[in-house]
């Protein structure tokens, strides 16, 4: 293995887990936003969120980023490729983070809506004690499936020149020309990440399900 | 120059990119199907290795990005001998990865069989492959529609990544047209445009023949 | 006769011309000069893979010939060579960098063509470049002649003048198009591709640092060509002054600092400033 190359790949793969950091933490925010735009009364601001999440899951990620980037000057300013890349990522799975929400709102039984009705709960009230933990329990696995997707979606930003995991593998990899042991150290970061996010979910749901969350997996 | 006019000029040269977009997600589509079937039968007749072993294919490519096989498998099989064509490259990566998550699709969909099929199946003496191929997969198939649609979709819009290991399908094109005109934005949006197409298309084409199954 | 409200209105017209004619003419852009100034810092855009042009060294550090010329442009901008900053992008991501004012010029192996230059504006060149071939030795290739033959596959940068040269000098050739120098050279070391054409500098880096598997074929794809620094067209003062600063680069008062970096990258000096100056 040609020298220094672990220090680069595991540089690259810091700076993958903190970009997929940050589009987690927007992206999650911007679904909040628009899950609340998909339930709103007027058919109008439904129909923004059907485009919205219709536009950005039948595109390309590449695609998407590229547009972004070389297509939409408003979006540079004066940002790095970090921030512009992230920004891309924060779009993409907020779309994919707001159907897990949606979805996890609707699969809500309706007796609980009427209960909740009946026990006469101011609204923020009924958010807060009936649909969050219920809508926390249908979406938490979907939701890290969605963390785990956003890893691996951070690659595709190397094909836009941002410096991560995967690039930093092609230059080494330019460079020396050790393609599988490059590679497949590489594969062995992302899949250390993504499988660490995993468990981590999966611990988390067994954690909730004891405090009373009812898990559907045990 | 207008996007209108843009348009006009440049349109026809993305057919050569919608081509090439649309033969390698049919024939990795396909590819992929027939490998995760494979991936179910080695699981439900293996025994307990067969198993484990799809269970480490599957978490290995759920698990890695599949920009890592397109690159290995295009830039590096040379050098072991097996200089394959840039399309032979994506599309092995591409049924590689999908054909994984095929394979889940399929085992969840296998669940829900009742278990009373296999045993009708055992007692009229049904070989396992052929009760994998008249019992289980089927209604396997069937049953997973809707999944695999989705998973269509996705490696339909993975196809584009094939445009780093120059294979000059939509993407390429844009980034083609780009360079040679200028115009960032229309090529762009073109091909959005374009892609929205072919995933709504192919949505509808699942949903139909969903739709038909069901009832024929 | 001049009551004095003629006079009030005289000399309210009077200011308001003057006010007219000093003020900064509101209805222009500011140009990238200024803004460059103000923001102290410049932005330039490059290619990240075109060795010994601007490429990542094996601590990952960004650097090159066209690198260190950027610093230089920098330096004459704010005495510091530190305030640059780089967006690396891959070659169809040059130009909409400039256009949309993302970067304030840029470098990279970037040669000037007349039908480039209709989008991009370039400063004189501040090195002279011409595009080699590169081949790999197993192939057998040795002259541009025997390229041109439908069993060989050359790599090809996805710009419009490398597919003009391939139709040009080897119609038969099988064509590989990648967005990145890197890309290329890695089908050429792969064996995907037999050949690639790059710029000379490049072409020959990468025959020295492979020296039992590639090298340069003889001889130019058309003619000597120009690399200068390019930035978005229509901003004359910007244009004026990184022209004047490449000028001065090669054949002025920072000449010396030119040929400083010139022998660093290629090992031996540049040009003559002025050809009845000897060195």
């Amino acid at each position: 293995m040609p020298p220094g190359s672990l220090s680069l790949l595991a540089q690259g793969a810091v700076v993958s887990l903190l970009l997929a950091a940050a589009a987690i933490v927007g992206g999650t925010l911007l679904a909040v936003l628009l899950a609340t735009i998909a339930f709103s009364r007027l058919a109008a601001v439904r129909a923004v969120y059907r485009v919205y999440v219709f536009v950005v899951r039948g595109t390309p990620l590449l695609v998407l980023a590229l547009l972004l980037f070389y297509a939409m000057p408003a979006l540079d300013l004066r940002t790095g490729p970090y921030i512009a890349g992230t920004l891309v990522l924060i779009v993409y799975t907020g779309a994919l983070f707001a159907e897990v929400f949606r979805g996890g709102v609707l699969a809500i039984p309706r007796p609980q809506w009427e209960s909740a009705r009946s026990l006469g709960l101011p609204p923020l009230a009924m958010f807060r004690k009936i649909v969050a933990p219920l809508v926390t329990r249908y979406t938490l696995p979907p939701y890290v499936n969605v963390c785990v997707m956003t890893v691996k979606a951070s690659s595709v930003l190397s094909i836009i020149s941002v410096w991560e995991l995967t690039l930093a593998a092609r230059e080494i990899i330019e460079r020396t020309f050790a393609v599988f042991t490059i590679l497949g150290l590489a594969a062995a970061f992302y899949f250390v990440m993504c499988f660490g996010i995993d468990r981590l979910g999966r611990l988390l749901e067994r954690r909730l399900a004891l405090k009373g969350f009812a898990g559907e997996r045990a | 120059m207008n996007f209108a006019r843009w348009v006009a000029i440049y349109g026809p040269t993305y057919l050569t990119g919608l081509g090439w977009t649309a033969v390698t997600a049919v024939s990795a589509a396909g590819g992929a199907l027939i490998w995760g079937c494979a991936l179910l039968l080695i699981r439900l007749s293996a025994g307990r290795w067969g198993a484990r072993g799809v269970d480490a294919y599957v978490q290995l490519f759920r698990n890695t990005p599949v920009l890592l096989p397109i690159y290995l498998i295009y830039f590096a099989f040379p050098m072991i001998g097996m200089p394959w064509p840039a399309v032979v490259c994506g599309g092995l990566a591409l049924i590689l990865q999908n054909g994984a998550y095929i394979s889940e699709i399929l085992r969840g969909s296998v669940n829900a069989i009742d278990r009373v099929q296999f045993d009708a199946a055992r007692s009229i003496g049904l070989a396992p492959w052929s009760t994998f191929r008249k019992v289980v997969l089927p209604q396997v198939l069937v049953y997973s529609i809707p999944a695999l649609g989705n998973q269509t979709v996705l490696l339909l819009k993975d196809t584009s990544l094939l445009s780093a290991i120059s294979i000059t399908e939509l993407t390429m094109q844009a980034k083609l047209l780009t360079e040679q005109t200028g115009a960032a934005y229309e090529a762009f949006i073109v091909v959005a445009v374009l892609y929205l197409l072919l995933v709504s298309g192919t949505e509808v084409l699942f949903r139909v023949t969903h739709r038909a199954v069901r009832w024929g | 006769m001049l009551t004095s409200r003629i006079r009030h209105v005289m000399a309210a017209a009077l200011v308001a011309i003057l006010v007219a004619a000093g003020s900064p003419a509101g209805a222009q852009e500011k140009s990238r000069l200024d803004i460059v100034l103000e923001r102290g810092k410049l932005i330039v855009v490059t290619l990240t893979t075109v060795p010994p042009f601007a490429f990542n060294d094996d601590k990952g550090q960004l650097v090159g010939f066209d690198i260190d010329i950027a610093r230089l442009v920098a330096t004459a901008l704010f005495k510091d060579p530190n305030k640059v900053e780089f967006v690396s992008v891959s070659a169809e991501g040059r130009w909409p960098a400039i256009e949309s004012g993302r970067a304030d010029m840029g470098v990279g192996g970037t040669t000037t063509y007349p039908d480039r230059a209709i989008r991009v504006g370039f400063t004189r060149p501040f090195i002279d470049s011409g595009i080699s071939v590169l081949v790999g030795k197993k192939s057998g290739i040795k002259s541009l002649k025997d390229l041109d033959q439908d069993k060989y596959t050359i790599a090809n940068l996805n710009n419009p003048q490398m597919a003009d040269r391939a139709k040009r000098f080897f119609p038969r050739t099988k064509i590989l198009t990648f967005d990145t120098p890197s890309a290329q050279f890695l089908a050429v070391k792969s064996g995907r591709a037999n050949a690639l054409q790059i710029d000379t500098p490049s072409a020959e880096y990468w025959a020295a640092q492979n020296k039992d598997e590639m090298e340069v074929l003889p001889g130019l794809l058309g003619a000597s060509q120009n690399n200068g620094i390019f930035m978005k067209p229509g901003d004359f003062k910007w244009w004026q002054w990184l022209d004047t600063a490449v000028a001065e680069m090669r054949t002025g008062s920072w000449y010396p600092q030119y040929s400083e970096i010139y022998l660093k990258w290629f090992g031996k000096n540049p040009p003559p400033q002025k050809f009845y100056l000897q060195q």
